[in-house]
């Protein structure tokens, strides 16, 4: 009988419980359904607690895994089906086709060359990728995608000319005999198209957090300038509305833990890129938990930022393709209209599994957090289980890759 | 800075709750509800204020507030409440509370306040004009009498000259006095303490008076204003069609009632403009009347329907408004069937249903200043006011 340990998801979470795990003497699957490893951290231009780049934390765990053969991963892998029990599963892993070639090749030549362009999902839309890409410079595993629907009719020959390539590869699935599952399935940023009132979306400069940390991230889209996306100019002022869709029966009912912070460390990328931009936080309470208060403290003693106690609860297009803002000011008790340069909309985080439909016995509760399993021998971790940041991820990682390794022993 | 001692009246908290604003807790105070309110001014909007006022139980700030006047309930701010505060039924359930410290004597207000007071309110109309049908019986010597040529008439029963015209004209005096005197004390508890210094013209309340029934309630023109505020990505029924209809029915009724007065009471001196009621049915002032009853029917219709259709978990329908609607609703059908019974000559079912109708009408006019019907009066007071006043 398999004594391995399959985690579901290859981000911050499920890294370091694959990871602690294998360090304990344990056979791991990862199942990471993009192409790479990383997760959402490594969308990031910089993260908690030390604010340092996504390669900086990625790059250890990604070294942990190639000198840890216990671990193995399988990318752009969905699971499909589940049977058996706790202490013995059998997993059915389905696995997209990739077609390169199973080793490291440096295809930017060939990238370059093809023509056919697709939206950047990694850049939130913010930029075009071509149909053969990789979408970070440390990508782990260093491999390419070719995505063939992308292809135009002259990429298509070109591509079937290269020799590491193979449009023929088919999808196809395989089985895997596990005793434990640690589900660290994480998180997407709450859909922006359903905030009416906030511009749906459809606002031009009114971008989400998200796409502000791939507008600052050296490899993103404008190679880490901080300007607006319609005209490429720098703002002068921006504005951050906070709870853009969270604590909102409407929307996601609940705190999202991480868009404060996230805001905060945003007004020091903008601070740090053009210190004479005035920035203004519209929030209803800021959370700072823990130490992150000298975070806050930091961020409030900046010349250009100031904080305004109010929700702002309407969005719209204005001239110059500045964007318009309505909002009370609570403690002053006026209301204000006023037009920015750049708006980021602090959405919050939404569990991958939120109107899924995993094909694992777990029980959800009401906004597709995972609420049990543990008696099943599966384990949540990270943001599946709660909105985390990344150090309490890791924690949750770690806790969930204990408990792994104790069904697999028994105890 | 001046320190300020809060004292919380908790009682008054839960007199609003019980007014129909039962989720005010759950309020955050984002203040996402006075950027949903297209109306809301700029400087101290509302209703979030409002919505802190009623957590606390501040008795005093609502009866200075004329911002729960310019509120027209058209749930926005409900809408786009990220708590389900349901901050409209709040504004609506502290308009309500208003109304029943403005109009004396209380006890009636009391008795408005919820379903077990309707049957005292029922009776005293019952009661009096059983006593008139039973006088013009003794009177009479029947029940249920003919005219000499064997028509229905029920001036025959319910005589103008001396009951029916004599008590209606009391009651609406009495309720127009009543109105008078709370109107008086709805300015009384706006008026700002301390001394206002106007710069410049200033207007007569008059004209400001004229200013709102053209600008605003004539025209409807505020109903549409509420549509401008952010997308909420819900739809709700609009109302200004089916409010209109019923205020156009008010009026044209009204204006008929007059002209039949004063074809009845100028007629007995000046021959030549005297109304024999019943009118024919092809008398012009007879088919405004049957206009006007098709009006109040067609509004009557889409505003149930619209108060049915709205999420019970969103936008609550409270005993107050569910009165209003059917006390309107009693008034036409009984006053049709009146109409109808009479014309297809069923004398019994005519009396009777002229009989109630009488009853609801009475009800109508006689409880206005403490029924949501009031708002006419006060919601304009109050928008006189705010035009005086300067805050729009």
């Amino acid at each position: 009988m398999s004594k391995a340990i399959l985690v579901v998801g290859g981000g911050f979470a499920g890294l370091t419980a694959a990871i602690e795990a294998a360090e304990l003497g344990h056979d791991v699957y990862i199942v990471e359904k993009s192409p790479w490893l990383g997760g959402r951290v490594a969308q990031l231009n910089k993260y908690f607690p030390k604010l340092c780049p996504p390669s900086c934390g990625l790059e250890i765990q990604f070294q942990r895994i190639r000198k840890n053969p216990r671990v193995k991963f399988f990318t752009m892998a969905d699971v499909v089906g589940l049977a058996g029990s706790k202490g013995s599963y059998t997993v059915r892993v389905r696995l997209r086709s990739r077609h390169t070639a199973p080793h490291a090749v440096d295809f930017n030549l060939l990238a370059s060359s093809l023509v056919g362009e697709a939206d950047n999902e990694f850049d939130f839309g913010l930029s075009k990728r071509g149909a053969l890409y990789k979408s970070m410079p440390f990508a782990f595993p260093d491999r390419y995608v070719l995505d063939t629907p992308t292809l135009s009719k002259t990429d298509a020959t070109q591509a079937e000319r290269a020799k590491f390539l193979d449009l023929s590869e088919q999808p196809r699935e395989i089985e895997l005999d596990v005793a434990s599952i640690v589900v660290a399935t994480g998180w997407k940023p709450y859909d922006v198209t359903r905030l009416t009132n906030l511009g749906a979306g459809k606002v031009k400069n009114c971008v989400s957090n998200m796409q502000m940390e791939r507008l600052a991230s050296p490899a993103g889209p404008t190679g880490g300038r901080i300007v607006r996306p319609s005209d490429g100019r720098t703002p002068h002022s921006v504005a951050f509305v906070q709870c853009a869709g969270s604590r909102d029966q409407n929307h996601l009912n609940y705190c999202s833990y991480i868009c404060c912070m996230a805001s905060l460390k945003q007004c020091l990328y903008i601070a740090e890129q053009n210190p004479d931009a005035e920035i203004t936080v519209y929030y209803i309470d800021l959370r700072a938990p823990g130490r992150y208060v000298n975070v806050l403290e930091k961020v409030q003693a900046l010349p250009n930022v100031c904080f305004v106690k109010g929700k702002v609860a309407d969005v719209v297009q204005a001239g110059d393709d500045k964007v318009t803002l309505t909002v009370e000011d609570a403690v002053r008790g006026e209301k204000l209209t006023l037009h920015y340069d750049l708006v980021v909309l602090a959405t919050g985080m939404q569990p991958s599994l939120a109107g899924e439909n995993p094909p694992l016995p777990l029980p959800l509760d009401e906004d597709g957090f995972i609420a049990g399993g543990e008696e099943a021998g599966i384990f949540a971790a990270g943001c599946a289980r709660m909105p985390l940041d990344v150090t309490r991820t890791a924690q949750s990682g770690t806790a969930a890759a204990l408990k792994a390794v104790q069904t697999v022993k028994g105890r | 800075m001046a320190q300020c001692t809060l004292k919380p009246d908790l009682e008054f908290t839960r007199e609003i709750a019980r007014a129909g604003g039962s989720s005010l807790k759950k309020c955050y105070q984002c203040a996402t509800c006075s950027v949903a309110c297209p109306m809301a001014p700029a400087n101290a909007p509302y209703p979030r204020k409002e919505m802190i006022w009623a957590s606390w139980g501040l008795r005093d700030k609502f009866r200075s507030d004329v911002d729960i006047w310019l509120c027209r309930n058209c749930g926005n701010c409900t809408d786009l409440c990220p708590r389900g505060a349901r901050p409209a039924d709040v504004m609506a359930a502290a308009r309500n509370l208003v109304y029943r410290d403005l109009a004396e004597p209380s006890i009636v207000s009391k008795w408005m306040g919820s379903a077990s007071g309707l049957k005292r309110l029922f009776l005293i109309p019952a009661v009096l004009w059983l006593v008139v049908w039973a006088l013009r019986a003794a009177y009479n010597g029947q029940w249920f009498p003919r005219a000499a040529d064997g028509r229905i008439v029920f001036g025959q029963i319910f005589y103008g000259d001396y009951t029916i015209d004599p008590i209606f004209m009391l009651t609406f005096f009495g309720a127009c006095f009543v109105l008078y005197r709370g109107v008086r004390k709805l300015w009384e508890m706006f008026r700002p303490q301390g001394e206002l210094l106007v710069i410049g013209r200033t207007k007569s309340w008059i004209f400001h008076l004229a200013d709102v029934l053209w600008e605003e309630v004539l025209t409807h023109r505020k109903f549409d204003e509420c549509e401008d505020g952010p997308t909420t990505g819900k739809a709700g029924p609009n109302r200004k069609t089916g409010h209109a209809l019923l205020f156009w029915s008010f009026v044209l009724l009204a204006f008929v009632t007059a002209v039949v007065a004063a074809g009845h009471w100028v007629g007995k001196i000046v021959p030549v403009i005297h109304i024999e009621t019943p009118m024919p049915m092809t008398f012009p002032i007879k088919i405004l009347a049957n206009i006007g009853a098709l009006l109040l029917i067609c509004g009557l219709a889409l505003l149930t329907w619209r108060r049915l259709r709205l999420d019970p978990e969103q936008h609550g329908s409270g005993f107050y408004d569910w009165y209003l609607l059917g006390i309107l609703w009693l008034v036409a059908v009984t006053g049709i069937f009146s109409q109808c019974f009479r014309l297809a000559d069923a004398i019994v079912p005519a009396f009777l249903a002229y009989y109630l109708h009488l009853v609801f009408v009475w009800m109508l006019f006689a409880y206005l200043p403490w029924s949501k019907l009031g708002h006419f009066v006060y919601r304009t007071a109050a928008l006189v006011f705010v035009r005086m006043y300067g805050r729009s």
